[in-house]
C-alpha cells in the first residue's frame, strides 16, 4: 500500500487510512478497535432500547438513558460522516471520481441502514412533537450495523441467490397453493362459517396460519372443508421439507464454492514454487473469512501435494523417454 | 517393560482399534454404566428401593471401586501419551484430568468418597452426580462425537444462523411492542414480554397471543413464516455439516488405504487394521469396497 501513496499529499495519505480502518479491508489494529467499539456500542444500544421499554427501569434511569443515546448518536454520527468522507478514496485509483466510492456507500444497504439509525435523532431536535415510537423503531435500525461485522445476511443473500431458481418456484408454490386453498375453502366453509371465512383475503390468513403452525385456528365443519384443511396440513409440511432441502443444498454448494475458492488461490500461490509470508498471510485471511477449519486446510493443501507428485512423476517419466 | 506396558493401557483405554482389548473394555464400561443407570431410576421408587435397598447399596459401592480402578489407570497410563521431550508424563495426564470426559469421570466417582466422609451431606445432589455416569457413555458413541465435531466444524454457519434468530427474535419483538403495546400492555407492555412472545412464535409456530391490530397481526404472520426459515436454515446446515463430516472421515480412511497400499500388498495385518478402521469411522462394506478399488487402480498405475 505504502509504495502507491509516496507521491500523495499527507492529506489524502490521511484519508487513505481512514478509508482502510472504517472499511476492515485490510485486517489491523486499529479497524479491529473499530469494530469492536461499534459492535460493542450497537449490543448496548439495543440492550437499552429494551430495557427502556420496562416503565419502572424507564422512569429510575431516565437521564441516563438519554445521556447515552446522545453519546451514541453522536459516536454513530461521526462514524457515518467518516464513512462518507473516506469512502471516496475507494475508487480514486482506478475511476478518478470522489463520488464513485461515496455514492456506492451512500445507497448502499449499510450507508441506509447507518443514515435512517442515527438522523431521526436530528428530526426530533427540530421537531420535538415527532411520534417517540416511531423514533425508537428507527433506533432499533442499528441493530443491523452489527451485520457488517457478521458475513450472516451476506452469505444467506449470497446462498440464496445462487439457487434462486430453486427458491423462487419454492415461493411459486407457496403462492398458488395460498390462492388456490383459500379460495377452496372460502368456497366450501364460507357460508357455514361466515364469521371465519368472511372473504378470500380471510381465507388466506387462515392459510398462511395453517402453513406456519399446522393449524389455523379453525375447524371445519363440512367434509370437505376437512379434506382440505387435512391436505393443507400435509403441504404445510411439504413446504417445510422443501424449504430445508433447498437451504441445505444451498449452504452445502455456498461451502464447495468456497473450497474451490481457497484451492485456487493455493494453487497459485504454489504455482511458482515459494510461499511468501505475504501469500501465507493471505491464505490465513481467507481461511478466517470462509471460515475453514485446519481439517480442511490441511485435506487440500494434502490434496495438491499429492498432484504435483503426481505431475513430478509424469514428468520425470517424459524425461526418461526422451532421453532414452 | 512398565513403559510399554503403560503404552498399551492407555491405548486400551482410549479405545484404540490397534488392539482387541480395547472392544472388551468399551463393553464392559458401557454394561457397567447401564446397570448403574438402570439402579438409580430403579431405586427412586419407594417400593423397589425398600426391598432391594441393601442390594443398590452393594452395587453402588463396586461400581464406585471399578469407576476408581478405571480412573486412577487412566489418569496412571495417560502418562505415556507424551515423552520426556513433548512435556513429560503429567502433561498427558492434566490434559485428561481437565478434559470434559476426565471431569465426568471424576464428578461421577468421587462424590462416593465425600459421603463416606461426610453421611450428613444431602443425598439428591449425590444421586444426581451419579446419573453424570450415563455421560461415560458418550465417549464410546462416536455418533455423539460426530455430532460435536460436526457442530465444531460448522461452528461459524451455526454462529451465524444463531445472530440471525437473535436478530429476528428482538427486531419482531420490539415492533411488535411498538405495534401491540397499547393495545394489550399486559402481553407486549414492554420488550422483554413480547421477546417471550416472539421465542414462542419463532419455535413453535403461531404464538399463544392473539394480534388486535393489523399491524401486529402482519407482524405475527411474518415472524411465524421466519420461525420456519429459521427451522429450515438449522435444518440445512446440520445435513450438510453431517454429509461434508461424511467426506472427511472418507478422506482420512482413503489416506490409510493408500498408506497400506503403498508397497505393493495388503498383509493380514494391514487387513485387520483396515477392518477395525472401518468399524471406527463407520463406513458401509460398500463404500470400502469402491475405495479399495479405485486405491489399487492408483497404485497398480503407479508401479
Amino acid at each position: 500500500m505504502t509504495s502507491i501513496t509516496d507521491n500523495r499529499s499527507s492529506y489524502r495519505r490521511i484519508k487513505h487510512r481512514a478509508y482502510e480502518i472504517m472499511d476492515g479491508t485490510v485486517p489491523d489494529k486499529y479497524s479491529h478497535f473499530v469494530e469492536v467499539f461499534v459492535a460493542l456500542l450497537v449490543v448496548a444500544n439495543v440492550v437499552g432500547i429494551i430495557l427502556e421499554s420496562v416503565p419502572h427501569i424507564h422512569e429510575s434511569f431516565e437521564a441516563e438513558f438519554h445521556a447515552f443515546d446522545v453519546f451514541s448518536v453522536l459516536v454513530f454520527s461521526v462514524e457515518f460522516v467518516m464513512r462518507v468522507w473516506s469512502y471516496g478514496e475507494k475508487y480514486l485509483v482506478e475511476k478518478g471520481s470522489q463520488w464513485e466510492g461515496r455514492k456506492e456507500y451512500l445507497f448502499s444497504f449499510y450507508g441506509i441502514i447507518d443514515f435512517v439509525s442515527t438522523v431521526p435523532f436530528y428530526l426530533q431536535l427540530v421537531f420535538p412533537g415527532a411520534d417517540l415510537r416511531v423514533l425508537r423503531m428507527f433506533r432499533l435500525m442499528r441493530i443491523f450495523k452489527l451485520s457488517r461485522y457478521n458475513s450472516a445476511f451476506e452469505d444467506m443473500v449470497a446462498a440464496v441467490k445462487a439457487e434462486k431458481d430453486s427458491f423462487s418456484s419454492a415461493i411459486f408454490l407457496l403462492f398458488i397453493s395460498c390462492l388456490l386453498f383459500s379460495s377452496l375453502i372460502y368456497i366450501i366453509e364460507g357460508h357455514d362459517q361466515p364469521e371465519v371465512f368472511p372473504s378470500i383475503p380471510a381465507a388466506m390468513h387462515w392459510f398462511i396460519l395453517t402453513i406456519i403452525s399446522g393449524w389455523g385456528n379453525v375447524d371445519p365443519v363440512t367434509f370437505l372443508g376437512t379434506v382440505l384443511v387435512i391436505l393443507t396440513q400435509i403441504l404445510s409440511i411439504a413446504l417445510a421439507a422443501i424449504l430445508t432441502g433447498v437451504v441445505a443444498t444451498a449452504y452445502t454448494a455456498q461451502v464447495e464454492r468456497r473450497h474451490a475458492l481457497y484451492e485456487m488461490e493455493v494453487r497459485a500461490v504454489l504455482a511458482d514454487g515459494v510461499v511468501t509470508e505475504e501469500e501465507q498471510a493471505k491464505l490465513k485471511v481467507m481461511q478466517a473469512k470462509f471460515g475453514m477449519s485446519e481439517d480442511q486446510v490441511n485435506a487440500i493443501l494434502h490434496q495438491m501435494e499429492e498432484e504435483k507428485h503426481i505431475s513430478d512423476a509424469k514428468k520425470l517419466k517424459a524425461l526418461e523417454e526422451k532421453n532414452t | 517393560m512398565i513403559s510399554t506396558v503403560k503404552t498399551t493401557l492407555m491405548e486400551i483405554l482410549d479405545g484404540s482399534p490397534k488392539h482387541r482389548a480395547s472392544h472388551y473394555v468399551e463393553l464392559v464400561i458401557t454394561f457397567v454404566v447401564l446397570v448403574n443407570c438402570t439402579a438409580v431410576i430403579l431405586d427412586s421408587v419407594p417400593e423397589i428401593h425398600a426391598v432391594y435397598k441393601d442390594f443398590f447399596h452393594e452395587l453402588e459401592f463396586w461400581s464406585v471401586m471399578f469407576f476408581t480402578v478405571e480412573y486412577i489407570s487412566r489418569v496412571w497410563s495417560l502418562g505415556a501419551k507424551y515423552d520426556h521431550e513433548n512435556g513429560g508424563s503429567w502433561k498427558g495426564r492434566l490434559q485428561y484430568i481437565f478434559s470434559p470426559f476426565g471431569l465426568i469421570d471424576f464428578f461421577a466417582t468421587m462424590p462416593h468418597y465425600l459421603h463416606m466422609f461426610f453421611p450428613a451431606l444431602d443425598l439428591r445432589i449425590l444421586r444426581v452426580l451419579r446419573l453424570l455416569r450415563i455421560l461415560k457413555l458418550s465417549k464410546y458413541n462416536t455418533a455423539l462425537q460426530d455430532l460435536f465435531h460436526a457442530i465444531h466444524s460448522e461452528r461459524q454457519a451455526f454462529g451465524s444462523a444463531v445472530f440471525l434468530l437473535t436478530i429476528a427474535t428482538i427486531v419482531s419483538a420490539s415492533l411488535m411492542h411498538f405495534a401491540e403495546g397499547h393495545a394489550q400492555p399486559e402481553l407486549f407492555g414492554t420488550i422483554p414480554h413480547s421477546i417471550y412472545w416472539a421465542i414462542v412464535t419463532i419455535t413453535s409456530g403461531y404464538g399463544n397471543v392473539d394480534a388486535t391490530t393489523k399491524a401486529g397481526e402482519a407482524i405475527a404472520l411474518v415472524t411465524g413464516f421466519l420461525g420456519v426459515c429459521m427451522a429450515a436454515i438449522m435444518t440445512g446446515i446440520v445435513a450438510s455439516a453431517f454429509s461434508n463430516q461424511v467426506a472427511r472421515k472418507k478422506a482420512a480412511f482413503e489416506a490409510q488405504l493408500r498408506a497400506v497400499f503403498s508397497d505393493g500388498h495388503v498383509s493380514d495385518d494391514e487387513q485387520e487394521t483396515l477392518k477395525r478402521l472401518q468399524a471406527h469411522y463407520r463406513l458401509s462394506d460398500q463404500q470400502v469396497e469402491a475405495m479399495m478399488l479405485s486405491a489399487k487402480n492408483k497404485s497398480t498405475a503407479k508401479h
